[in-house]
C-alpha cells in the first residue's frame, strides 16, 4: 500500500522509557513509540494484536501513586508515562502427569499448595492487562470450583504480571491452566459425535471414497463441487442432507 | 430486608453436608437468601496480630461483595468463617484507625465502613424464626435423640462475637435449637473445649488427644450424637474418630452431625438433603434406627 | 484514539450519502457484481497479479518461479553466517529431533516424536507459543458430525476453495486427520465450546457446505496453543530453548539433514545443533510487508523457513499466492491490521470511498473485494488518507443499525464495538477505515503428505509448507493444518530415525554451494537472510546507528 513516509503531523510528547527520556508521537502505542524511539524488540513483542502475552508493560503516570499495567501493542502512549516493560517474570510451574490426573481440586493443591497463601489482596487483578479476575479465580479454586475457574480465567494470556505482583508468590496463570485442561479434558462432557467419527475413520470407512476423490480429473471434481448440497445458514443441529452421499 | 449468603470455601469441598442440609432447610423454612455472586476465602484464621492487617484484607473484601449485593445481612454455616467475618466487622465498625488504613489499602473498591451485619445460621434461626416458631414446624421430632451440643472455639470467642447473643452464663442457642427439635440436648462437659484444631497437622499426637478428650467427654454424657457446625471440629471428631480410636482407648464410637442435618430431618426433608454419605458410616445408621430416616433402597 | 478533526469532516461526506444508500439497500437495489471478465480486470490489481509486484527467482532449486520481491529478495540472499567459521565437529545439542520453530506445528509434532520415543529439542525464535496460532480466532475445521458431513465434503470444500490446483495427497491427508485433531485437542483439555451434552458448536466458514467449524469463544487458537504448550512442558524429554532460532540447515555426508546452525538472539552466538531428523515448522511471512501491505502476523513470521530448506535444496511452490483479507484496521493506528469480519458486509454496511460513493459490491469475493480497493485507492486516488500517512476506505457500518434496527452493531459484533470503543470511537455511529491486510502465506516448501520433502531427515508442518491449501485457504484449515501435520510429522520423523538416519559428518557444503550460486548470478552480496526480525526503526534513526558490529572497542 502507499505507505507515504512522511513527517507525522501528530504532536510529539515525551515519554520515559526505563526512566529515559524520548519524544514520540502522541498517536502511537507504547509498542511503535519504543520503535519509534529506536529500539528493535527482541523480548517484549509477540503477535503485536493482544493475545500473546509478550509485551506487557506498566507504567506509572506522572504525579500519580498507582502502578498502571498494559499490553504495549494495545496501549496509547500517554505525556510522561513512565514504562518498563516486564517481558518475562519467573514463576514455578510444577510437571504432572495430565493423562493420570484427577480432575479434582485437590490435584491442584498437591502440585500448588502455595494456592492457600493467598490474601485476597487484589494486587493480581489490579494488574492484570486483561482485566482477568484473577482473585476470583484464584477464590474459585480454593472452593474446588474448577468450571468457575476455567470460565474466570479463560482471557488469560499468560502474561505473568499476576505472578509478579502476588505477596503470596503464586504462579496464578500455571494453576489456571491447569484447572482448564482438567475441567475441558476430564469435566466437561466429551464429544460422543466426535469419537465416532474418529473410529470410522479409523476402521477405514472413508479410504475408497477418497482414492476416487483424489484421482478425479479437475473438470468433474468442479462438478461434484458445484453440486454439493449446503447447509442453509440458519440451519440448527436437526439439519440433515438430502441424501447420504459421501457420508 | 436482603440476606447475603456467605458458604466459605470447605462449605463447597469436604463439608457439602453443612450447605446442602442448611440450604434446603432454608428453602422449607421460607429464608430467602442470596449466595454472594463473588467472594473469597474469608481466611480461615482471624489474625490476632495487630499489624497484621493485610489478613484482614481478605474478610473485609467478602464484607464489601455482600454490602455491594445490597444486602443488610451477611449468614454464614461455618463456625471458622463466621468468627473471622464477624471479627473483622468489627474491626471496621469500631476501629477507626485500622478501617482507615484498610480501606485506604483497598482503594479499588468503595471505602467500607461495616454497614453490614455477619450473622450466624443459628442466630438466624433464633432471631428470624424463633424457636417456638421453628418447633411449630418441625414434622418429625427427633424425640428420644440424645445430643451433646458442641461449640468448639470459634462460636464463641470472643465474647462480642459469640452466638447466642444474650446468652447469660453457659451458651444454650444450640440447646436451645436441639430442644426445639425435639431432640434431648445433654450435660456436655467438653462442650466449649477445642477439638484439636490445625493440632492434627503440626502435632498429630496431642491433637488426636484433645480431641479423644472431647470425644472421652461425650461419651460419659451418654449422648447419642454429637452435634456442631465446624468442619474443622467435624473433621478432628467425625472423620478421623476411628484413628483415634485405634491410638486412644475409652473412646466411644459416636456419630457427628452438623447440626443442619438434624435440622433437615425435623423439619421432615429427605433423607437426601442430609448428604449422610459424608457423614462417618454410623451416622445415618443412628437417624434409622431411631426412625427418623428410612433405610436406603438396598443396592444390588 | 478518536478520529481527528480532519477525519470527522470526512466522515460527513460519509454522512451526506448514507440515508441514500440505505434506501436503496432497503429496496435492494444493490451495486451490480462484476462479471467474469470484469473480475479478471479487476484481479489485476490484486497484489497476487500483479506482474511489478514479483520476479522470477535466479538461482536454487525453483529457479525461473516468479514469486514476490519481498520474498525473492530472502530467498536470494546470503548465508548470516561463512559456513568457513563454523565448526561442526563439536555440536553444543545433540538431539534425536529437532523442531525449529514453537507454534503450534512444532508443539504438536514435539509431543508426537517424543510420545514416539524421541528425545526432543525445540528452538524457537521468540517464546515457546509465539506464533500465529495463538492469534487464530476464527476456528478450526473438521467433519465432526457423521449424520450430515463427511471427510469427503471436507475434500471438496477445500479443493473447491483452493480453486482445485491444492495437491490431492495433502487435502486428503487434512481432512481424514481432521477429526482425530480435534479429538486429540479435546482429550487433552482444549476447552472447545460445546452444548450442554458435550455436542461440539460448529458454525460455516467461508466455502463450507456444511457447518464444521469448531471453536473456543474467539480465542481459539490461544486456547489450542496453551493447552498443547503446556502437555509438552510436561514432557520430559522435550526440551525448549526460546530466542534460538535456526538460519542454516545442516547436513550429513550422506546427503541427509542432520541438524541446524542456531542463533543466540540474545548474545548473538552461532551453536551447533545435530539431530537425527528435523522437523520444519517456523510459520509464515506477513511480516515481509509484501507490496507494503500491513499484516494480521506475528511478529516473527519471517519467512525464515522456506530460507533454510530452500538453500539445502528443497523447492518451493503456491509461493506465488498470498491471501490478503479485504478489511483489516488501517486506523486507529494502534489496531492496525487486526480483521474486521465480513459479516459487517454481509450484514449490509457499504464500502465508501472519500466523496461518500459506493465503488464496488461488499459481497464479491475476497480476492476482488481487496483488489477493489486496493484501485480505489492507488489507480484511482480516492482512498481517505490516515494521520498516519496511510490510505483506506469506509466501511459504514452505521448503517446496520439502520438497517437492522438500533443496537444491532452493538448487539452482533460486540468484540469490535468494545475494541473500537475503547479508542473512542462509536461504530454503530462512525464508519470504519479499512484497508486489505496481508494474512497468510498460501505456498511454502514443497511436501508430502507424509510431512516429508526431497531432503531425506528434513520433515514439514505448517504455514511453512505449501501444496495443502492450493492457490487459497479456507478458513480454519490453518489451525487445522498445523495440527494434522504437526502430528503426522512427529511420527515421521522418529520413524525416519529407526529405519533410515545414519550417523555421519556435518556440512554446509550446501550452503557454500548456494552462495557460489549466487555470486555467479549476480546476487548483490551485502544481502543476508533469513531475516530473523523485522525491522521497524524509523529511517532517521538508521542513518545515525553508525556501528554495525562491534566487540568491545574493535568494530
Amino acid at each position: 500500500m502507499p505507505n507515504v513516509q512522511k513527517e507525522t503531523e501528530a504532536d510529539l510528547i515525551p515519554i520515559f522509557i526505563m526512566g529515559k527520556r524520548y519524544l514520540v508521537p502522541e498517536s502511537l502505542t507504547i509498542m511503535k513509540a519504543i520503535e519509534y524511539a529506536g529500539y528493535q524488540f527482541i523480548r517484549g513483542c509477540g503477535c503485536r494484536g493482544g493475545i500473546c502475552g509478550a509485551c506487557s508493560t506498566v507504567y506509572r503516570k506522572a504525579g500519580d501513586y498507582k502502578i498502571y499495567s498494559g499490553l504495549a501493542c494495545q496501549t496509547v502512549v500517554e505525556p510522561n508515562m513512565y514504562l518498563t516493560q516486564i517481558p518475562f517474570f519467573p514463576a514455578l510451574r510444577r510437571e504432572y502427569d495430565y493423562e493420570t490426573m484427577e480432575p479434582v481440586a485437590e490435584s491442584i493443591y498437591q502440585l500448588y499448595p502455595e494456592l492457600f497463601r493467598c490474601v485476597a489482596c487484589n494486587a493480581c487483578t489490579k494488574i492484570c492487562p486483561m482485566d482477568v479476575q484473577v482473585l476470583d479465580y484464584i477464590s474459585a479454586l480454593k472452593r474446588g470450583d474448577l468450571e468457575a475457574a476455567t470460565r474466570i480465567s479463560f482471557d488469560c494470556i499468560q502474561c505473568g504480571l499476576c505472578a509478579s505482583r502476588c505477596m503470596g508468590e503464586l504462579p496464578q496463570y500455571h494453576i489456571a491452566q491447569l484447572a482448564r485442561r482438567l475441567h475441558g479434558g476430564k469435566l466437561a462432557p466429551r464429544a460422543e459425535h466426535l469419537r465416532q467419527v474418529v473410529e470410522s475413520i479409523a476402521a477405514g470407512k472413508f479410504a475408497d471414497v477418497m482414492e476416487e476423490l483424489k484421482a478425479l480429473p479437475v473438470d468433474e471434481l468442479r462438478k461434484l463441487y458445484t453440486e454439493r448440497e449446503l447447509e442453509p445458514a440458519m440451519s440448527d443441529e436437526q439439519w440433515r442432507p438430502s441424501n447420504n452421499a459421501g457420508l | 430486608m436482603k440476606i447475603s449468603y456467605y458458604p466459605g470455601c470447605t462449605l463447597k469441598t469436604k463439608a457439602k453436608n453443612l450447605e446442602d442440609s442448611a440450604l434446603a432447610s432454608l428453602a422449607a423454612l421460607g429464608i430467602e437468601v442470596e449466595e454472594l455472586e463473588r467472594w473469597n476465602c474469608c481466611g480461615a484464621v482471624f489474625s490476632l496480630a495487630d499489624d497484621d492487617l493485610i489478613h484482614q484484607v481478605a474478610p473485609v473484601r467478602d464484607l464489601i461483595r455482600a454490602r455491594d449485593a445490597g444486602a443488610d445481612k451477611l449468614v454464614t454455616l461455618c463456625s471458622q468463617c463466621y468468627n473471622v467475618l464477624a471479627r473483622a466487622n468489627k474491626l471496621m465498625r469500631e476501629e477507626e484507625e485500622k478501617r482507615e488504613t484498610i480501606n485506604l489499602f483497598m482503594d479499588e473498591e468503595v471505602d467500607y465502613h461495616g454497614e453490614v451485619q455477619v450473622v450466624h445460621f443459628l442466630d438466624l434461626l433464633r432471631e428470624t424464626i424463633g424457636w417456638d416458631a421453628l418447633r411449630e414446624q418441625v414434622k418429625v421430632p427427633l424425640e428420644g435423640l440424645k445430643v451433646a451440643p458442641f461449640y468448639g472455639c470459634t462460636l464463641l470467642r470472643p465474647a462480642e462475637v459469640a452466638v447466642g447473643g444474650g446468652d447469660r452464663g453457659a451458651p444454650h442457642v444450640l440447646q436451645d435449637f436441639l430442644s426445639a427439635l425435639g431432640a434431648t440436648p445433654v450435660r456436655f462437659s467438653a462442650a466449649e473445649e477445642c477439638c484439636g484444631a490445625y493440632e492434627v497437622l503440626i502435632n498429630p499426637v496431642e491433637g488426636m488427644r484433645r480431641a479423644g478428650s472431647v470425644l472421652a467427654a461425650a461419651g460419659e454424657s451418654h449422648a447419642d450424637a454429637i452435634v456442631l457446625s465446624c468442619p474443622l471440629c467435624e473433621y478432628n471428631l467425625g472423620r478421623k474418630q476411628g484413628d483415634i480410636r485405634a491410638q486412644v482407648s475409652g473412646i466411644p464410637d459416636i456419630p457427628v452431625f452438623y447440626f443442619t442435618q438434624l435440622l433437615a430431618i425435623a423439619l421432615g426433608l429427605d433423607a437426601s438433603a442430609g448428604r449422610f454419605e459424608l457423614n462417618m458410616a454410623s451416622a445415618r445408621k443412628l437417624l434409622q434406627d431411631k426412625k427418623f430416616v428410612e433405610a436406603p433402597a438396598t443396592q444390588v | 484514539m478518536p478520529y481527528p478533526p480532519k477525519l470527522k469532516e470526512l466522515i460527513k461526506v460519509v454522512e451526506s450519502t448514507r440515508a441514500e444508500r440505505v434506501d436503496r439497500k432497503k429496496r435492494g437495489e444493490e451495486v451490480p457484481f462484476l462479471s467474469l471478465d470484469e473480475r479478471k480486470e479487476m484481479l489485476d490489481h490484486h497484489p497476487d497479479f500483479k506482474e511489478e509486484g514479483r520476479r522470477p527467482l535466479k538461482i536454487g532449486p525453483s529457479k525461473g518461479y516468479a514469486i514476490a520481491h519481498e520474498m525473492a529478495d530472502l530467498l536470494e540472499a546470503r548465508s548470516r553466517v561463512d559456513p568457513d567459521d563454523i565448526d561442526l565437529s563439536n555440536p553444543d545439542i545433540d538431539t534425536d529431533v529437532l523442531v525449529i520453530g514453537g507454534g503450534g506445528a512444532g508443539t504438536s509434532a514435539a509431543i508426537l516424536a517424543e510420545e514416539n520415543g524421541a528425545r526432543v529439542t525445540m528452538v524457537t525464535k521468540l517464546r515457546h507459543g509465539d506464533a500465529n496460532t495463538m492469534m487464530a480466532e476464527g476456528g478450526i475445521q473438521a467433519a465432526s458430525k457423521g449424520e450430515k458431513d463427511s471427510p469427503y465434503y471436507h475434500y471438496l470444500d477445500v479443493m473447491g476453495g483452493g480453486h482445485f490446483t491444492n495437491i490431492p495427497e495433502l487435502v486428503e491427508a487434512l481432512v481424514t486427520y481432521a477429526p482425530d485433531a480435534i479429538h486429540w485437542l479435546e482429550k487433552l483439555g482444549c476447552n472447545f465450546s460445546k452444548h450442554p451434552d458435550g455436542r461440539l458448536h460448529t458454525i460455516h466458514g467461508g466455502g463450507t457446505s456444511r457447518k464444521r467449524m469448531h471453536y473456543a469463544a474467539d480465542i481459539t487458537g490461544a486456547e489450542i496453543m496453551r493447552t498443547i504448550r503446556d502437555e509438552a512442558r510436561n514432557h520430559r524429554n522435550i526440551e525448549v530453548i526460546e530466542f534460538l532460532p535456526a538460519v542454516e540447515l545442516i547436513l550429513n555426508e550422506h546427503g541427509q539433514c542432520a541438524g541446524a546452525v542456531l542463533y543466540n538472539l540474545e548474545t548473538q552466538e552461532y551453536m551447533i545443533a545435530r539431530a537425527k531428523a528435523v522437523i520444519m515448522a517456523t510459520g509464515g511471512s506477513g511480516r515481509l510487508h509484501i507490496q507494503g501491505f500491513m499484516t494480521t502476523n506475528h511478529y516473527g513470521a519471517t519467512f525464515d523457513g522456506i530460507v533454510m530448506g530452500y538453500r539445502a535444496g528443497v523447492e518451493v511452490s503456491f509461493l506465488h499466492t498470498v491471501q490478503y483479507h479485504p478489511t483489516g484496521i488501517v486506523f486507529p493506528e494502534q489496531a492496525e491490521g487486526i480483521l474486521i469480519t465480513e459479516k459487517f458486509r454481509g450484514s449490509g454496511a457499504n464500502l465508501v470511498n472519500i466523496e461518500g460513493k459506493q465503488f464496488v459490491n461488499e459481497r464479491e469475493p475476497r480476492d476482488v473485494e481487496a483488489a477493489s480497493i486496493i484501485k480505489e485507492c492507488t489507480v484511482k486516488g480516492l482512498g481517505v488518507p490516515t494521520p498516519t500517512g496511510k490510505v483506506g476506505i469506509w466501511l459504514d457500518s452505521p448503517m446496520i443499525d439502520m438497517l437492522s434496527g438500533e443496537g444491532t452493531v452493538r448487539k452482533e459484533f460486540p468484540g469490535k464495538y468494545i475494541l473500537y470503543k475503547r479508542f473512542g470511537i462509536d461504530i454503530s455511529k462512525e464508519p470504519m477505515l479499512i484497508y486489505p491486510t496481508l494474512h497468510y502465506q498460501n505456498g511454502g516448501l514443497a511436501f508430502r503428505a507424509s510431512s516429508a520433502t526431497s531432503l531425506p531427515g528434513l520433515f514439514l508442518a505448517g504455514e511453512v509448507s505449501g501444496g495443502v491449501h492450493g492457490a487459497n485457504r479456507l478458513m480454519g484449515n490453518s489451525l487445522l493444518d498445523i495440527v494434522v501435520f504437526g502430528r503426522i510429522a512427529g511420527k515421521a520423523a522418529t520413524a525416519y530415525i529407526n529405519d533410515s538416519a545414519k550417523e555421519g559428518d556435518l556440512t554446509l557444503d550446501h550452503v557454500r554451494r548456494f552462495n557460489k550460486e549466487a555470486d555467479e548470478a549476480g546476487i548483490p552480496s551485502d544481502r543476508v537472510s533469513p531475516m530473523l526480525l523485522p525491522d521497524y526503526t524509523p529511517p532517521k534513526i538508521k542513518e545515525r546507528q553508525l556501528t554495525t558490529h562491534y566487540v568491545g572497542t574493535v568494530r
